[in-house]
């Protein structure tokens, strides 16, 4: 019976090809926005390498001289910052960033090695960050006393950067930039003048996901910022671990305070779980839009394709009479309809796998990983599916009604 | 092989109740070739529904190869007219998108146990009966009117049903074609012992069956 409804299909190919085209552009469409959502959940499910529970962030906007030359004072104030926000009973720890969670912003860096690309974000974290932030050290060890003053740069690695730059080898202790591919343009001005200390991975962290949850899962490396030169840097923001039950009345008397200290920078405070919530917005908005486009887009289909089907089985109600008279049951005439249209599906659905596979060859949605490709996949095939059986429970219930003396003199 | 016993039948809608069949009496042995004949709106066509379980009867009896019609279910009738009964229409009703061997084939998809293999090899020798064995990889478009009877025949007879119920199967085709059709359908019911009832308006035909059944107004008048 399967060959002979591939035969029907086949045969009637012109009749076929729009709806055939209409599922090969609805998988397309589906796949699209399905790709997407696989590809943030999947991002979601991975440790985020932070704790945001009663962490606020100061974001500081500060005026500075484009020649670096208050440097000194900026890193001055940025100490006394912290040292009197430590006096606040509210906050049990703090410590100044680069960039805070879910900012917008971000240092990207990288290199290759043996011409393969390593990119990373970066942060440059005081000391007291691991403690803000609860970041869990999977080996070696957080910033401390014991790299004041030393002949290195201490840095810490996320796992998937320790795993790009070392591989299997253990990276405690080593210098990243010895991995490196020389630069083809030889050293850069600024490494002439100021010899820089050389590098050294002294821990390897779960992750941090400055992001969010459902930002790519990317490689990452915390400078430790001494808050002194050279190599001190001023922060965008500082961080800080408040007591549970702080309640947003504090937020004025910090501001006040932080105004006092640094009267020509400007403050804006938000709990991280506040950013956390704005940053999950910007990523619901487009895939809602999209899947909004595309549920439009099914419906059309859904309403289509019932509509083709219903006209299918009317015009065809001499056939299904002539079947009936031949012995095919109500119920083989609702399977053939329905099992027609899941042939036909299934060429249209098979030409847009055809087209999809191709997509990581062409590097064309090159973000996701072969699993997301394949879930979605899957999942966009499930759902065309489900949707097309659904459009074809009607036309084929109907197929059933008719009665095969009325249907053999139907005109 | 069909008898039929004060069987009825009215069509009833919710204004007008419209008698096609009144208390039909009909006893037809096995291996005869008959004819019903009688004017339009007569019941003919109803008469041989009901013979063909394409219809239910509203009152009556019908058994077919001694097999008494009790249960009107979709699954013992649709087995029934797989079975017993072949059918031979008018227009034909061939499927235009399948070639003559898979138009052929149709009654076999519907019975167990057959392999494609069979199939295949029933419905050549079905064709090779009516004469069409040069023709099985033709579309019914490419077939002139005969043929595609002759088509509709070998799909009847596929399933080497006891009985045939051939509705004027010769009101399509001119003199010499419907000739042709009668000579097959003799040859069935002459060499292969089959039963045949056929519906026709045209007494040249009707006089090469054995028996004449005439109908009006719904009732047998001899």
């Amino acid at each position: 019976m399967f060959r002979h409804l591939c035969k029907l299909v086949w045969n009637r190919k012109r009749v076929n090809f729009l709806i055939t085209l209409e599922i090969f552009i609805s998988f397309l469409v589906v796949f699209g926005v399905i790709v997407f959502a696989v590809y943030y959940l999947d991002n979601y499910r991975h440790p985020l390498g932070f704790n945001y529970e009663n962490v606020w962030a100061v974001q500081v906007g500060i005026e500075k001289k484009s020649d670096d030359s208050d440097r000194q004072r900026l890193l001055d104030t940025t100490k006394q910052m912290l040292a009197t926000l430590k006096d606040f009973g509210e906050i049990e720890h703090v410590a100044a960033v680069w960039g805070a969670p879910y900012s917008r912003g971000n240092w990207q860096s990288g290199n290759t090695i043996k011409g393969r690309n390593v990119r990373f974000w970066g942060n440059f974290m005081t000391d007291e960050a691991k403690d803000v932030f609860g970041i869990n050290i999977v080996r070696g060890r957080w910033f401390g006393k014991e790299d004041d003053g030393a002949n290195y740069n201490p840095i810490i690695l996320n796992q998937k950067t320790a795993r790009d730059i070392f591989g299997d080898e253990d990276p405690l202790g080593k210098n990243p930039e010895e991995r490196f591919d020389p630069d083809p343009d030889g050293p850069s001005p600024s490494a002439n003048r100021e010899p820089k200390k050389p590098e050294r991975v002294i821990g390897i962290i779960d992750d941090f996901r400055k992001n969010g949850e459902f930002a790519e899962l990317f490689g990452y490396q915390i400078f430790r910022n001494t808050l002194t030169m050279p190599d001190g840097r001023e922060p965008r923001a500082f961080v800080m671990k408040v007591r549970p039950g702080t309640t947003a009345e504090f937020e004025e008397k910090l501001v006040k305070r932080m105004q006092a200290i640094a009267k020509d920078w400007s403050f804006e405070v938000k709990t991280i779980a506040q950013m956390r919530s704005e940053n999950h917005t910007s990523y619901y908005v487009p895939i809602a839009a999209f899947g909004l486009v595309a549920g439009f887009l099914m419906l059309m289909v859904a309403l289509g394709l019932t509509g083709v089907l219903w006209q299918s089985v009317t015009q065809r109600t001499k056939e299904i009479g002539l079947r009936r008279a031949k012995g095919a049951t109500a119920t083989r005439i609702y399977k053939q309809i329905l099992g027609e249209l899941l042939v036909i599906t299934t060429f249209g659905l098979l030409i847009g796998v055809l087209v999809v596979i191709q997509f990581p060859l062409l590097d064309f949605l090159g973000f996701a990983t072969k699993q997301v490709y394949l879930y979605s996949m899957l999942l966009s095939l499930a759902l065309i599916y489900l949707l097309t059986i659904a459009c074809g429970l009607y036309p084929s219930r109907l197929a059933t009604k008719v009665q095969p003396a009325e249907a053999l003199h139907y005109e | 092989m069909i008898q039929l016993e004060g069987v009825e039948k009215v069509y009833r809608t919710d204004r007008i109740e419209t008698i096609a069949l009144t208390n039909i009496n009909l006893n037809v042995r096995a291996g005869e070739f008959i004819s019903i004949m009688g004017p339009s709106g007569s019941g003919k066509s109803t008469l041989l529904n009901v013979i063909g379980l394409l219809d239910v009867p509203t009152g009556g009896k019908v058994a077919l190869n001694q097999k008494p019609i009790t249960a009107y279910t979709d699954k013992y009738l649709a087995q029934m007219r797989n079975e017993e009964l072949g059918f031979i229409f008018q227009t034909f009703h061939l499927i235009n998108d399948l070639s003559v061997v898979d138009n052929v084939e149709i009654p076999l998809l519907y019975r167990k146990g057959l392999s494609s293999a069979d199939r295949r090899k029933r419905a050549l020798e079905a064709l090779e009966k009516v004469g069409l064995q040069s023709r099985v990889y033709h579309f019914p478009g490419q077939l002139s009117g005969g043929q595609q009877q002759r088509v509709a025949i070998a799909r009847a007879i596929v399933g080497n049903p006891k009985i045939l119920l051939a509705d004027e199967p010769t009101g399509n085709l001119d003199s010499q074609m419907g000739d042709e059709i009668m000579e097959v359908l003799q040859s069935l019911n002459r060499d292969h012992q089959t039963t045949v009832v056929m519906v026709t308006h045209d007494p040249r035909q009707a006089e090469k069956t054995e028996r004449i059944v005439r109908l009006f107004d719904g009732r047998q008048v001899s």
